[in-house]
């Protein structure tokens, strides 16, 4: 039991803080489907730095753990300035620009990986190794029964995480910025004729999805994968993305979807375990999150109405 | 001359290839193409390479262009041959996101309804023993049928209760991936290469290892399939009734429902086409190009066709000259990393540069367009 909330937490939430940087974009009113390629990047960039600093002051790799975490923000954030270039000043369709980045992303990551890996440190390898993250475990709150696990080994980044999310939904749905971050996304004409400038305020939007999705990515590769390679690549971008749909657009409801996948996906391993059945099992019982996100999708998605001016290029002259 | 003058000139003159509006669908592209083979030459400048050898090496590669030598049973056909094998899959794949997309619909699940037809057209007919005469066009409608149904189910879905394809279609992804990996681990896995058994010839599109006039080479029978599809697509989409009424919707759904089109049935509709077309991909790919499936892997053809499709602005026929490129590149590059020394993966990035740029085409025509208006104005106030 105890593992299941464990796992399902440190997969749950740095999907959550992807997930709440893919509503800030649609919420401005640009879609995302580049958040994948923005998580990979980011990850890409802070794996990069910390085995570059690793190799040059000859630390443990452990100890960089906080500077990747900084350099994935920048990464990520770095990186979606294209998806803003591209869909705000080039007016490009949203969806395709979200598409072109996630291949990008990919195929920069993966060659730049290798061709570094061979000049700077002179090894054929396709990844670079950071290993997982210490965790720790707050003494007394932990023998608290059920609960007590949320409390038990957790990774660092999990609190850092959550104190972000605090303060993005702060941000989203109690100040100036948020307010009008959300009116763009549901009526820009308006936001203009407010004197605020609506190219701006979306470019923002978009550069915050960046920098959360990188801090997400990072915290998989220090966790699940313990390196970082293409392995990173494994959809967690587009699970956000079902996520907040899924959420409503919403973060308190993308919380509990994120929740509801990491203890699917958790359970699931660990029914497998248990029953003690052959490996092949496993993949049967993988396919849970996936399943139960349909079926959920299948009754909730009725009710779900995205932002109104979602994916619509902004035109000043057009009304 | 004014200084102004001359810079409106050297613009002109940098623009006057993608000014005729007729032909920008096509120019647009080609732009894009060359501004990111020379992004991808800088890149291998960089690390210190030739770029002009690097891609002369590129089409070697691919057999458009000869090699120095061949090992036996080799020659630049049997090269160009296997170019036309691998590249049909992506042809079937990219012109069922084509269909989609006019429709308004994003079909990320060619992958998966890749794996499933593909799958079970090699449990039906690949381990069957079927005469080849009967087996090839089953699997073919094996494939079609597959597909369609599972492109249908994200139509019906999307339709009836409002799921995003997108989402619903990366969800069927996962799913299709575990579930046939534990399909094929348990009953069909061939101990020695960790794939699905080999299937039968006879159920095999692609004729392999065919002599001829002392050559071996790989016929992919599903390529004139592929050109036909293709063809008939065209002809679907621009002179038909259903063709019009998918990209109706396609454009706009409001205005199609007040024209008294059925937005449900051509949604579900443009998405069984959708898949359907992913399911022969499927079957080319797995029964064709390859004869096993490996377990817990999507192809990447998937994606790829996404890119493809873009770039062939998700015309018929403008997809079979992009997915020719694309394969070109692909192809090529592990002969390119063998002679000039350069990693394989770049070929994923100078595609993905290729994908960047003509992404930027829908503003490299509005910039067209309003530098034309300004000449205008310009003509106006002069005379």
């Amino acid at each position: 039991m105890d593992t299941i909330i464990i796992d399902g937490l440190s997969f749950a939430l740095p999907l959550f803080i992807i997930a709440i940087g893919g509503i800030y974009s649609e919420k401005s009113g640009i879609t995302n489907l580049a958040l994948e390629g923005f998580q990979g990047f980011g990850a890409f960039i802070g794996a990069l730095s910390a085995v570059l600093m690793a190799n040059a002051s000859g630390t443990d790799i452990q100890n960089l753990f906080y500077v990747a975490l900084l350099f994935s923000m920048i990464g990520g954030m770095g990186f979606s300035i294209i998806h803003a270039v591209l869909c705000i000043k080039f007016k490009a369709d949203q969806v395709i620009s979200g598409v072109v980045i996630n291949i990008l992303a990919l195929a920069l990551t993966t060659f730049l990986t290798a061709q570094i890996n061979s000049f700077v440190f002179g090894t054929a390898s396709d990844k670079f190794q950071l290993g997982v993250s210490d965790r720790f475990t707050i003494e007394g709150l932990a023998n608290i029964p059920v609960i007590g696990a949320v409390f038990t080994n957790v990774y660092p980044f999990e609190v850092i995480i959550i104190v972000i999310a605090l303060f993005a939904w702060y941000l989203l749905y109690k100040t100036k910025f948020g307010m009008r971050l959300r009116a763009s996304g549901e009526n820009p004409h308006s936001v203009d004729a407010a004197g605020v400038d609506v190219a701006k305020t979306r470019f923002s939007a978009v550069l915050i999805s960046g920098l959360l999705s990188g801090l997400g990515g990072m915290c998989f590769a220090y966790s699940i994968s313990a390196n970082f390679s293409s392995n990173i690549y494994m959809g967690y971008g587009f699970l956000a993305i079902a996520a907040l749909i899924f959420g409503n657009w919403r973060i308190l409801p993308t919380l509990a979807a994120c929740l509801l996948f990491g203890f699917a996906k958790s359970g699931g391993a660990f029914i497998a375990q248990s029953m003690a059945l052959p490996s092949s099992f496993t993949d049967l019982f993988m396919i849970l999150p996936y399943v139960l996100t349909l079926l959920l999708l299948i009754f909730f998605s009725k009710s779900n109405r995205a932002p109104r001016a979602l994916g619509e290029i902004y035109d000043k002259g057009k009304r | 001359m004014s200084k102004v003058k001359r810079k409106n000139n050297a613009k002109n003159n940098l623009i006057r290839p993608i000014r005729d509006e007729k032909w920008q669908p096509v120019t647009i592209p080609l732009v894009a193409i060359l501004i990111s083979f020379i992004a991808a030459a800088i890149v291998i400048l960089i690390i210190g390479k030739n770029p002009i050898q690097a891609f002369y090496n590129l089409l070697q590669g691919a057999g458009i262009l000869p090699k120095p030598s061949y090992a036996g049973y080799k020659s630049m056909l049997t090269d160009f041959l296997s170019l036309l094998n691998a590249m049909t899959p992506l042809v079937f794949a990219s012109l069922a996101v084509a269909v989609a997309f006019k429709a308004g619909l994003f079909n990320i699940g060619v992958s998966g309804q890749m794996l499933v037809s593909g799958f079970l057209a090699t449990i039906l007919v690949g381990y069957s023993g079927l005469d080849a005469i009967i087996a090839k066009p089953l699997v073919l409608v094996i494939g079609m049928t597959a597909g369609g149904l599972m492109g249908g189910l994200v139509g019906w879905l999307k339709y009836k209760f409002n799921i995003n394809e997108v989402v619903s279609t990366i969800m069927l992804n996962y799913i299709a991936q575990y579930v046939i990996s534990f399909f094929i681990q348990m009953y069909y896995i061939d101990p020695v290469s960790r794939q699905s058994q080999y299937i039968s010839e006879a159920a095999r599109l692609t004729l392999v290892n065919v002599e001829m006039a002392n050559l071996k080479m790989d016929l992919p029978l599903g390529f004139i399939l592929a050109i036909f599809t293709a063809v008939f697509l065209k002809f679907f989409m621009d002179k038909t009734v259903v063709g019009f009424e998918i990209k109706a919707v396609g454009s706009s759904r409001n205005a199609a429902k007040y024209a008294g089109m059925n937005v449900g049935r051509n949604t579900v509709l443009a998405m069984v086409i959708s898949g359907g077309l992913a399911g022969l991909a499927g079957v080319t790919y797995y029964l064709g190009y390859f004869a096993s499936i490996q377990p817990k892997v999507l192809s990447s053809i998937g994606f790829d066709s996404i890119a493809v499709s873009l770039l062939g602005n998700s015309h018929p026929i403008g997809v079979i000259f992009s997915s020719f490129l694309v394969s070109i590149i692909e192809q090529g590059s592990t002969y390119m990393s063998s002679q000039a020394g350069i990693r394989q993966e770049i070929s994923s990035v100078i595609v993905g540069l290729i994908l960047l740029f003509s992404a930027c085409g829908a503003y490299l025509k509005h910039k067209v367009s309003s530098l034309k208006d300004k000449e205008l104005d310009q003509k106006e106030s002069e005379s």
